[in-house]
């Protein structure tokens, strides 16, 4: 690469500097006229300095080669190049509210009974805003999700929400706890499962600690570390722990404010003497050192049994990537199972039936379609327990529970995994799929008032987004009524 | 007198019965006198057969002189063709052109159904009339003789006399394309009807049966089986067009092309189902676009060429 000015001209103003922008005291002359030089001492400057300020490039009289003769001259601002992290930031952006939608007169906002009352089905139903916070802090909405459409946000309670709330609460009655999974489709709402558990939950006073993505706790890209006297080995995730932890006290301040720790907890390097609320305790972790450890005391605090504890929800998104192989390694450079992160290991045992919640709760994990590694063996469970059901439910309708097959493991096949088949033994599986028309039209009544679709809401319309949506997959609804342009 | 001269024109003509009573020659044999040469062909080198089969014999000399001995007037006599048209340059055409527009004048005051409603007829194009007539019959004169055809094709069937359709059979093309009607698709004991569509190389079978809007596309729904919502509204476009969409389930299966293809093709096999259930609705059908299949196929590459057209990249040497 050639210098922008020549030796000769090192005395000229550089590219970079307007000629105008030389000291104004120092006469121009004496710039000029260097003490040894072999050019002529008064060149004529009209011609050597352009316009605007810069040199003219010093090049050959004559004949040159010039591709692109045509070309336009590429304008030089650009503007502010985005800094680290700010397009990403961008992409993931939620936005819960458009000023420019219609406010919908009839829309109702969600009350505590309301997720579990069969009238509700097939309604359309507000979130406050108290619980929109909640549900933000803990990051139940997605970014892909269409909240940024209307002014507020909003969620169809449908058929299998009621059902889920449901026996959210007969758990909670019973005081035991619900383990289920949701499963289905691509884009059929099992994320908006998770969302209005977690909504029942929080409106409810639960307690709810939700891992929005659990692949951010598998795919080493948070820091990791072994945790000392552990047999075998378990490694702790501070920087995630703590994150996570900031989210449990901000989704779950009034709740933590108002249960109190009964165990001393020497362990932790604040004291924290018996009869703090949680919250106090949560706040003991400020960096991600001690967020480990403060996590575990507030668990044990959760779950000790015979104190006065709220119920607790735990709940994960993307269930497949904590049940496979992780991609962490050990010390001896050896994969670490999923299940030897202790985060993780908490939650699969919650999902396991190992823990007794003291005052019962549910732990929920959604499986996903886009970006989930294979998991034979969490597929062929979660294809175990449906049939299993399938068989219960037809032998409770008085049918032959033989004519549904369940299937059973590929004896050829090395992939399976039996901690992932152990953990999967007993839950139940909630099969989200395609919304009915009622449902549907409930929806898309919701939409044209809101101003985002312009078409008379009726049975025609309905059943031609229902159809082309694949028998009502929502998210496939959404994108043949909202998110394609017509004009 | 008068039976003498019409007796001697006859001869003239040719009609030798009366004069002679001789029979005229079989037909076949007139048509082999035609042929320049007996029939197979063979160089100039080869001897000639010994004895063809068919004894061609030219027609009898007329012999004036004898024939004035008979009737006074044939001195006088000179060989006239029977139609005025011998001169012209295409005679047979001429002929057959004067004899339509005489049936035309005719039968003008006949009853006539509307164009639409009139049997539907493929005509002899004009190279096709030159060839079976074998005369170079001018496109004016065509163009002209047809529409007196098309005119005496529009008199009413029921009262069209025998000789109008006569004369209207030589000018018909030999295969009728009208005729080929495809057999109507019939309803099965399960209600379905089965549609075939084709688009590009994909081929589409529809069951369409009555029902509340589902779709099964080889098994998986229209949402799982198309990833572009532009081909799933163009695989139902034949019942979104019509209104029906929430009125008939449709069974499919696709096979062959790509995603457009089998969507386009998918149209098509559910119209024609469609039109199985409800025949009133082929008009809409057709504006819409579904009833006919797109005969495009993938244009062939060339040589010299890239693609079909896409010229090679242009280098300076």
């Amino acid at each position: 690469m050639s210098a922008p000015n020549c030796l000769r001209c090192l005395l000229r103003p550089s590219a970079g500097i307007p000629v105008s922008s030389l000291p104004r005291s120092t006469p121009f002359a004496l710039v000029r006229a260097a003490p040894f030089t072999t050019t002529t001492a008064n060149p004529r400057p009209k011609k050597e300095a352009q316009a605007d300020g810069k040199p003219k490039n010093h090049t050959r009289a004559g004949k040159k080669l010039k591709l692109g003769k045509f070309k336009k001259e590429k304008v030089g601002d650009r503007g502010r190049p985005p800094l680290p992290g700010e397009r990403k930031a961008y992409r993931k952006r939620i936005t819960l509210s458009n000023d420019n939608a219609i406010p919908v007169p009839w829309l109702t906002d969600l009350g505590s009974a309301d997720l579990a009352n069969p009238a509700n089905m097939a309604r359309v139903m507000a979130l406050p805003v108290e619980l929109q916070d909640q549900l933000r802090a803990s990051e139940a909405f997605k970014p892909t999700q269409c909240w940024g459409m209307f002014r507020k946000p909003a969620v169809l309670v449908r058929k299998e929400t009621v059902d889920l709330a449901n026996r959210m609460q007969n758990a909670v009655d019973k005081r035991q706890t619900l383990r289920l999974v949701v499963t289905g489709d691509k884009v059929t709402g099992k994320s908006m499962m998770v969302l209005q558990a977690m909504a029942h939950a929080y409106l409810n006073n639960w307690v709810v600690i939700h891992i929005p993505e659990a692949q951010e706790l598998t795919t080493a890209c948070t820091e990791y570390a072994p945790i000392p006297n552990t047999d075998p080995v378990q490694y702790m995730q501070p920087v995630y722990v703590l994150k996570l932890l900031q989210a449990i006290k901000r989704a779950n301040e009034n709740v933590l404010a108002r249960t109190y720790t009964v165990n001393p907890h020497p362990e932790l390097s604040q004291s924290v003497p018996p009869n703090t609320p949680l919250l106090a305790l949560a706040n003991a972790a400020k960096e991600p050192d001690a967020a480990w450890p403060v996590f575990q005391a507030l668990w044990s605090e959760l779950t000790t049994q015979g104190a006065n504890r709220p119920p607790i929800l735990l709940s994960v998104d993307g269930l497949a990537h904590i049940m496979k192989i992780s991609d962490y390694r050990s010390p001896a450079f050896d994969l670490i199972h999923s299940h030897d992160l202790a985060l993780v290991r908490l939650f699969a045992d919650a999902l396991g039936g190992a823990v007794q919640l003291p005052s019962g709760g549910a732990v929920i994990a959604a499986t996903a379609r886009n970006n989930a590694p294979r998991t034979p063996s969490m597929e062929l469970a979660l294809a175990q327990r449906e049939a299993e059901q399938a068989r219960a439910e037809a032998q409770a309708n008085g049918l032959d529970p033989n004519a549904v097959e369940v299937p059973q493991k590929d004896p050829f096949f090395r992939g399976y995994d039996d901690r992932v088949e152990a953990v999967l033994r007993s839950v139940q599986v909630l099969r989200v799929r395609g919304v009915d028309k009622l449902e549907a039209r409930a929806l898309m009544e919701y939409w044209a008032a809101s101003g985002m679709l312009r078409a008379t809401v009726d049975e025609k319309t309905v059943t031609e987004k229902w159809t082309l949506a694949g028998s009502g997959v929502l998210g496939e609804m959404e994108r043949a009524a909202l998110l394609t342009m017509r004009i | 007198m008068a039976s003498s001269r019409q007796g001697f024109t006859s001869a003239l003509r040719g009609v030798t019965r009366t004069l002679n009573g001789k029979r005229p020659p079989p037909l076949e044999q007139q048509f082999w006198s035609l042929r320049l040469n007996g029939g197979s062909r063979r160089l100039s080198t080869e001897p000639a057969p010994a004895e063809t089969s068919l004894s061609i014999t030219a027609a009898e000399e007329i012999d004036i002189k004898q024939l004035a001995k008979r009737y006074r007037i044939a001195q006088h006599a000179r060989a006239v063709p029977v139609s005025a048209s011998y001169f012209s340059r295409t005679p047979t055409f001429n002929d057959r052109y004067l004899a339509l527009d005489k049936l035309a004048r005719t039968y003008s005051n006949l009853p006539v159904v509307p164009p639409a409603d009139a049997e539907q007829v493929v005509w002899k194009s004009l190279p096709d009339l030159r060839r079976s007539i074998g005369e170079p019959v001018k496109a004016t004169d065509y163009v002209n003789c047809l529409a007196i055809l098309k005119r005496l094709h529009q008199i009413h069937p029921d009262l069209k006399p025998d000789i109008v359709k006569e004369a209207l059979e030589d000018f018909k093309r030999d295969v009728q394309g009208f005729l080929n009607r495809p057999a109507p698709i019939p309803i099965d004991k399960f209600g379905r009807a089965l549609g075939v569509g084709k688009r590009k190389s994909s081929t589409a079978r529809a069951f369409v049966v009555e029902g509340d809007g589902q779709v099964l596309v080889n098994g998986k729904t229209l949402a799982d089986y198309f990833g572009r919502v532009h081909d799933r509204e163009s695989a139902v476009w034949a019942l979104h067009a019509t209104d029906r969409i929430d009125k008939y389930n449709v069974w499919a299966r696709v096979e062959g092309g790509g995603t457009t293809g089998q969507a386009e093709a998918l149209t098509l096999a559910i119209a024609k189902a469609l039109i199985a259930h409800e025949p009133a609705l082929k008009p809409a059908l057709r504006k819409a676009g579904c009833v006919t299949r797109d005969p495009r196929r993938v244009e062939r590459k060339k040589h010299g060429r890239v693609k079909a057209r896409k010229g090679p990249t242009w280098v300076k040497r």
